[in-house]
């Protein structure tokens, strides 16, 4: 135990006070009256009281005691005490020095107890700090039990909430728990648990504190091997009470926070319906025209028309399954299955790909290609990075006015990587859209772009480890970049 | 035949619309944007508008209330999402029938021609004294109404319904258009009043099945010009 330690430190620090003192007045004792010598064995006492408490006090007093009688009150060495004074001299010592060792000790009492008191005042205001910080729920959990394990000196502590359809322990602190102490504080459903198991194991430190905010049950806190003072006790209920509130808190502003994000998922589905549906039809509004002027009896189409129509046929069938690709493309990124086949190929290759790819839209548009000699290899996977640049141009000629020049250039950065621009003459991206034009279903104005085109390119260039971005072209138009990594080739000279 | 203006921002459909309703003989002029929409309505002087609501620059149902400032053109709204809202706010706006992608070029050009032919009509609204759509004839002088030569006894309120749905036959009148020219305008949402009214006139005009007092479900009510059909 604490004081017992306390009280044994105590009085061997008055021992050690008391060796010099003796040591010093031993030869000069002839000379010094006997109240003197008493005088001066005060001091070792009052240093035992104040280290080791009132027990300590009483050692010294009664070290002090057989010194004095011993050593400084003659017949030296006999417990006898000669002439009758000196018993007067001994008695008064005696009762005045357990008088200052009482009072003393009370005074040491008090002041540590209002040091507990101050410490105590301080977890708790901890406590309520780290209550109030923005934190997810699982996390407060843990920082309550950890902080009411150290702050009370318990051997454990568990906090158990109701999770689903049972109670559970969602925190623990300490000493892990036992099989039967996990089933008696969170029993199983059906299962009947005890209460107490043998008595001898449950003492009176082990105990559950409800935990309740604004007349609502929020769950209870177990501890196990407290020793707790009244006055813990009644720290222990405030902390509860905060504790509770704080839960509460977090449990409402975690509901609040699904149901924001439900709300965000369902406003993404309904974007991904419009778009879809929006850019479903487009195409097939052409082609379902065209194909049924050409089934009409009453239509008198000259031939050069049916050609057209016939070609637009052809066009808006290939721009259906690009963003038929497009939307499978989406759903392969986010199912995380997408998987890499890098291989070395020229730039050119791939530009060429691209605008081939892009078929009916390039018609009315001058894609202009000017890229640096000498640009090695791109080690990247053909098919997405060539669809990426299809999905940059497409965006290009989508917002560029018609028949405005769009560029495509590349270079070799300092860095080492290869870096391809879209340049288009169009109105630009303004600084604030930068990073949302990238994100799904975005539309610029009602337009209806794809809404999936970009975030497509960029996610694509960012499973490469690679970046895209936006920024201004030297004509005032959006110009679109990215970076690819160069091929380390090595010349295979046969 | 009529001069046709198409403004939609896909260039495909465009050109799709340019041939096909050349070819049912009609003169079409083209605008991609809301303004150059708006200024074609105007320069281009159009007998109908066929508008896309998904437009670059101004939204289709800003440019269907600007046109209408100025003049009662027809117009035919296209839409490729189909929501009620976007139907419903085009109708209430002053277009005069919607269309939505994909949609055959033999029905665009029919709904072109009931719309065309119900505006020529509305023209001499003032002195019209009978209004005949296919079977049902209305006497406007005398109150009464046939079907079919048979005479059907209607209150007052019936008949005005259904000289209001007659007056824009072919066309989709919304529940709000309805309510309030016929009933008054604080009666503007009033919807069921309407659905009663609907059922009875049904009823009196043996018509159980709305196959000519057509429901657009949560839009409006439309009576079925079958001649222009």
């Amino acid at each position: 135990m604490g004081t017992w330690r306390r009280s044994v430190v105590g009085s061997v620090a008055a021992v050690v006070v008391m060796a010099p003192l003796v040591a010093v007045m031993v030869p000069l004792r002839s000379h010094l009256s006997i109240a003197t010598s008493g005088l001066v064995l005060v001091v070792p006492v009052v240093t035992g009281v104040v280290v080791g408490g009132f027990a300590a006090g009483v050692f010294g007093v009664a070290a002090g005691f057989l010194v004095y009688d011993l050593v400084f009150i003659p017949p030296y060495f006999t417990l006898s005490v000669g002439v009758t004074e000196n018993w007067v001299a001994l008695v008064v010592y005696v009762a005045v020095m357990l008088l200052v060792a009482s009072v003393v000790a009370r005074l040491e009492t008090a002041r540590a107890e209002a040091h507990h008191r101050e410490e105590a005042v301080r977890r708790l205001f901890e406590l309520t700090d780290l209550l109030i910080e923005d934190r997810p729920l699982s996390e407060i959990l843990e920082l309550v039990v950890s902080t009411v394990h150290s702050a009370f000196a318990l051997r454990s502590v568990a906090l158990v909430l109701p999770v689903g359809s049972r109670l559970d322990v969602v925190a623990s602190a300490g000493e892990p728990l036992s099989e039967s102490e996990l089933l008696r504080v969170a029993p199983e459903p059906g299962v009947p648990a005890s209460l107490g198991g043998s008595t001898a194991t449950r003492r009176a430190q082990d105990q559950t504190v409800a935990l309740i905010a604004t007349g609502r049950p929020i769950g209870l806190l177990h501890i196990w091997g407290g020793d707790l003072s009244r006055h813990d006790q009644d720290l222990m209920h405030t902390f509860a009470n905060h504790m509770a509130l704080a839960l509460e808190r977090a449990q409402l502003r975690e509901q609040a926070l699904r149901t924001e994000l439900l709300e965000e998922v369902d406003r993404l589905q309904r974007a991904l319906v419009g778009a879809v549906s929006h850019d479903l039809r487009t195409p097939l509004a052409t082609i379902k025209a065209s194909a049924s002027t050409l089934r009409s009896a009453d239509a008198d189409v000259a031939t050069a028309d049916r050609e057209e129509l016939l070609e637009l046929i052809d066009n808006q069938t290939d721009r259906l399954d690009r963003l038929v690709t497009n939307l499978l493309d989406l759903s392969r990124v986010q199912a995380g299955a997408l998987e890499l086949r890098n291989q070395p190929i020229a730039l050119g290759d791939l530009v060429a790909d691209a605008v081939r790819g892009l078929g009916y839209r390039a018609d009315a548009t001058e894609i202009t290609v000017t890229m640096e000699d000498d640009l090695p290899l791109v080690d990247v996977d053909h098919l997405l990075i060539s669809q990426v640049l299809a999905n940059l141009l497409d965006n290009a000629i989508r917002y560029a006015p018609p028949h405005t020049a769009i560029t495509v250039s590349a270079c070799l950065g300092d860095d080492g990587l290869v870096q391809l621009a879209v340049e288009d003459r169009g109105p630009g991206v303004p600084r604030t859209e930068r990073t949302n034009v990238f994100r799904m279903f975005n539309r610029s104005g009602t337009s209806g772009g794809t809404g999936v085109g970009l975030s497509i390119a960029k996610a694509f260039v960012e499973a490469h480890g690679q970046e895209i971005w936006v920024e201004d072209g030297p004509d005032g138009g959006a110009r679109f970049c990215f970076t690819m990594p160069a091929a380390r080739v090595t010349v295979v000279v046969p | 035949m009529a001069t046709v203006l198409a403004v939609d921002d896909d260039q495909a459909l465009l050109r799709v619309l340019r041939i096909g309703l050349t070819s049912f003989g009609h003169n079409v002029i083209v605008a991609s944007t809301g303004e150059q929409g708006i200024s074609r309505a105007a320069v281009g002087a159009p007998d109908i508008v066929v508008l896309d609501l998904g437009l670059p620059d101004l939204d289709g149902m800003e440019v269907c209330r600007r046109i209408r400032q100025w003049s009662d053109v027809p117009i035919i709204v296209l839409s490729a999402d189909g929501t009620e809202d976007r139907k419903i706010a085009s109708l209430d706006g002053g277009a005069d029938d919607y269309m939505t992608k994909p949609f055959g070029m033999g029905e665009l050009e029919a709904r072109l021609r009931v719309a065309l032919r119900h505006r020529m009509s509305e023209r001499g609204d003032e002195e019209t004294k009978e209004i005949v759509v296919g079977a049902l004839e209305l006497d406007l002088v005398h109150h009464e109404a046939r079907m079919g030569g048979r005479s059907v006894e209607l209150t007052t309120r019936e008949f005005a319904l259904l000289v209001f749905l007659a007056r824009h036959a072919g066309k989709i009148c919304t529940h709000r258009m309805i309510l309030e020219q016929v009933w008054g305008p604080q009666y503007g949402t009033e919807t069921q009043y309407l659905r009663v009214y609907v059922y009875r006139l049904r009823r009196k005009l043996g018509d159980d099945k709305g196959e000519l007092l057509r429901t657009n479900p949560g839009v409006g009510y439309q009576l079925v010009d079958e001649e222009a059909l």
